[in-house]
């Protein structure tokens, strides 16, 4: 039987959150999982359990693909205590090269919530290496994960498929850069605790931002934020002072008009002595007055400014991702052509044994005469009937891995070849018999 | 001249000319080896300068600067050099789209009005500050060069900034503004030293030779206007702290008045620094 590559499972396309966080794995559970999964599923020859808050694929070897399958996903609903009905409906089965397709494409980050997020790379090294350590790996998924790392390499080298900010906080932080040169003396002002400056003020601390101001209309919010982020509260009331310290203001508060105008910012800007300040308006209504983008060395986005920047990006990404695609083919053709290849070899094996068999036959059966002969003879016959076998033998391997016997199925060949050749061997061992009288001939 | 220095500087030129190229092709986001060679093949044009000018200036036996055309092309040379280490040292390749065809403007202009005959200097003008001299103020102008380029880059960017267009494929490794800003500025404190100097040397050589030190001949003149646009330009950033849009501005109008004095005064040939050393 042959040997296939799939995959069974779900992600974020067709499965909601709600079902895919009770069937996903921790980190810590997959090598265990694994071993498990190995005695359930006794079709399935290779095994790795990929695990993602985006998708959780079981992805093996098997000689029948239906049977892993259906063990695969039994497993995963036993294993995880979820009714199998919850997401049969969403559940994929890929086999042989569409399989290997899915893998490259998870792999260069094309069938990513965020195409082109670089996560997943490293989620998949992950999961390759627990299923090395749980020992459920062999030659063919071994072949298939480094493939993958190389594809989505190549994918990110060849590509711009990284490239841009595909979200609101992180297209702040695209800005900041390229206003300033460094984060780390700079300082950040919070005007509002809402969610999305909280999430951009942690992008600019992991980029080196040390000093963080917070100012809410709550205090409490200010203070428990301020904690949290490991910043400075300020009351709301007096906030205006601590402005000309901050390089970078963003606001979210929710006030029906602007909490900062240009009349009051010309003082602060002087008392800058004209250093630059980026002003991000992540609230609506907003909370910086417009004109305040056409100050001097004051650089002004608001939200919708932040999102025509996420979205320039993301169609950016779409027109690399067409490009991805394009290495992602090649590569799935390169790699099932070594998997067939690797398919063929215990036909191949076998059919040299028969041949070499057939030729050690015949030796045998001249060993008599053979031994009456001087040793340069004796060789010389030797490498005589070597040489016949193996001219045979290239005619009928090459033909066979380039498909030259017709038909596109190398291993269908291989299979014709290696039974000729057996029943040949047993057919010469009757004539050894029937055909006494013409043993010059077969010489 | 010999055709063997005519041919030095041809090579010279083209090696700019295709780093132009280069540059160009980068910026419009055509990233081929054209463009990943430009940096190195305007360190060819310099390499090839360089030979160009120690030959010369064996020949004469002095730095070769004794006429406007050969005073352009040391500038060049300068400039090329200058604008290399900026390029290296501080990674901004986004300079070289302006560096590298000024540099071969400057360097045709120069070859083409260079005077085929040396210029005899007088035997009583011949001193050990003329190099000096000269060297400091071309030098000078190559690093005011530079910081006009660099206020360019920066006021074209800020503009892309703040209009919130589309930005550039190649603003992807644009500098910061803050970065920009601030190169200009140290572009323009080197540039003054040497502007400085050069009029220190300068009235240090008049001194021995004429017996004073300023005569109010209308290079001099210009000179000392442009060192004080540029010394107002330095002291109103340390003061008030004009920086950014306003100083890039700035600097790239006190350079057009640098550039006008300095074709202005060439054309005009008139005084000692026209060549009439009398």
């Amino acid at each position: 039987m042959r040997e296939t590559i799939f995959i069974s499972g779900v992600n974020h396309r067709a499965t909601p959150v709600a079902v895919r966080e009770r069937l996903s794995y921790a980190e810590s559970e997959i090598v265990a999982a694994l071993a498990r999964l190995k005695q359930a599923a006794p079709a399935i020859h290779e095994v790795a359990l990929i695990s993602t808050c985006n998708r959780v694929e079981i992805m093996g070897v098997t000689t029948a693909g239906e049977q892993a399958h259906q063990q695969a996903t039994g497993f995963l609903a036993d294993d995880r205590g979820v009714e199998a009905a919850a997401f049969a409906s969403s559940l994929y089965h890929h086999e042989a090269d569409a399989a290997v397709r899915h893998l490259f494409r998870v792999g260069a980050s094309l069938d990513s919530m965020v195409v082109g997020e670089p996560q997943i790379l490293g989620q998949l090294k992950n999961a390759y290496a627990q299923a090395a350590e749980a020992g459920t790996t062999g030659l063919v998924l071994h072949r298939a994960f480094h493939k993958a790392f190389s594809v989505a390499k190549r994918v990110r080298k060849a590509t711009l498929i990284g490239h841009g900010s595909v979200s609101v906080s992180s297209a702040a932080v695209g800005l900041a850069g390229k206003i300033f040169d460094t984060l780390a003396d700079k300082t950040v002002m919070l005007i509002g605790a809402g969610q999305m400056a909280e999430l951009t003020a942690r992008s600019l601390k992991r980029l080196g931002v040390q000093s963080l101001l917070i100012t809410s209309r709550t205090f409490d919010h200010a203070v428990a934020l301020a904690r949290k982020l490991d910043g400075t509260a300020v009351p709301f009331d007096g906030f205006q002072p601590y402005l000309k310290l901050a390089d970078i203001v963003i606001g979210s508060i929710a006030a029906p008009k602007p909490v900062l105008g240009p009349e009051e910012f010309e003082g602060v800007i002087r008392e800058r002595r004209y250093r630059p300040v980026l002003l991000l308006d992540l609230g609506v209504p907003r909370n910086f007055d417009e004109r305040l983008n056409s100050m001097e060395n004051v650089y002004l986005y608001d939200i919708d400014d932040l999102s025509a920047v996420v979205n320039e990006s993301i169609g950016d990404r779409e027109r690399e991702a067409e490009k991805a695609e394009g290495i992602v083919r090649l590569e799935v053709e390169s790699f099932l052509k070594w998997l067939n290849e690797l398919e063929l070899v215990p036909a191949i094996r076998d059919i040299r044994s028969s041949v070499e068999q057939l030729r050690e036959l015949e030796l045998d059966r001249h060993r008599a005469w053979l031994l009456t002969l001087a040793p340069a003879e004796r060789e010389r016959i030797e490498s005589l009937t070597r040489g016949l076998v193996n001219k045979l033998l290239h005619r009928i391997l090459s033909g066979i891995r380039e498909g030259r016997a017709g038909g596109s199925d190398g291993i269908y060949t291989a299979e014709i070849a290696r039974r000729l050749l057996s029943a040949d061997l047993a057919i010469s061992g009757r004539s050894l018999i029937e055909d006494d009288g013409d043993e010059d001939e077969e010489l | 001249m010999s055709l063997r220095n005519t041919y030095w500087l041809a090579l010279a030129l083209a090696c700019y000319a295709l780093s132009a190229a280069g540059f160009a092709t980068e910026r419009a986001g055509l990233r081929g080896r054209l463009s990943q060679s430009a940096s190195v093949l305007l360190g060819g044009g310099a390499a090839l300068q360089t030979g160009d000018l120690l030959m010369r200036g064996l020949q004469a036996g002095n730095v070769p600067v004794t006429n406007f055309g050969q005073a352009l092309i040391f500038l060049a040379w300068l400039t090329a050099i200058a604008g290399l280490v900026v390029i290296v040292r501080w990674r901004m390749p986004v300079i070289g789209v302006y560096v590298a065809p000024i540099v071969m403007v400057v360097l045709a202009v120069g070859a083409a009005t260079i005077q085929t005959e040396r210029l005899a200097m007088p035997q009583s003008l011949r001193s050990a500050w003329l190099p000096v001299h000269v060297t400091f103020a071309l030098l000078g102008y190559a690093l005011f060069v530079l910081a006009a380029i660099v206020s360019l880059v920066y006021l074209m960017y800020e503009r892309r900034l703040k209009a919130k267009r589309p930005l550039l494929p190649t603003d992807e490794r644009t500098p910061s503004l803050e970065k920009l800003d601030r190169i200009s500025y140290r572009l323009l404190g080197w540039g003054f030293l040497m502007l400085s100097l050069a009029i220190l040397t300068g009235a240090i050589w008049a001194d021995a030779i004429w017996g004073h030190f300023w005569s109010w001949d209308p290079a001099e003149t210009w000179t000392l206007l442009i060192w004080f646009l540029y010394a107002g330009l330095l002291e109103s950033r340390l003061t008030v702290g004009w920086r950014g849009r306003r100083a890039a501005t700035l600097t790239i109008a006190v350079f057009t008045v640098l550039v006008g004095s300095f074709v202005g005064l060439s054309l005009m040939a008139g005084g000692k620094h026209g060549g009439n050393f009398g």
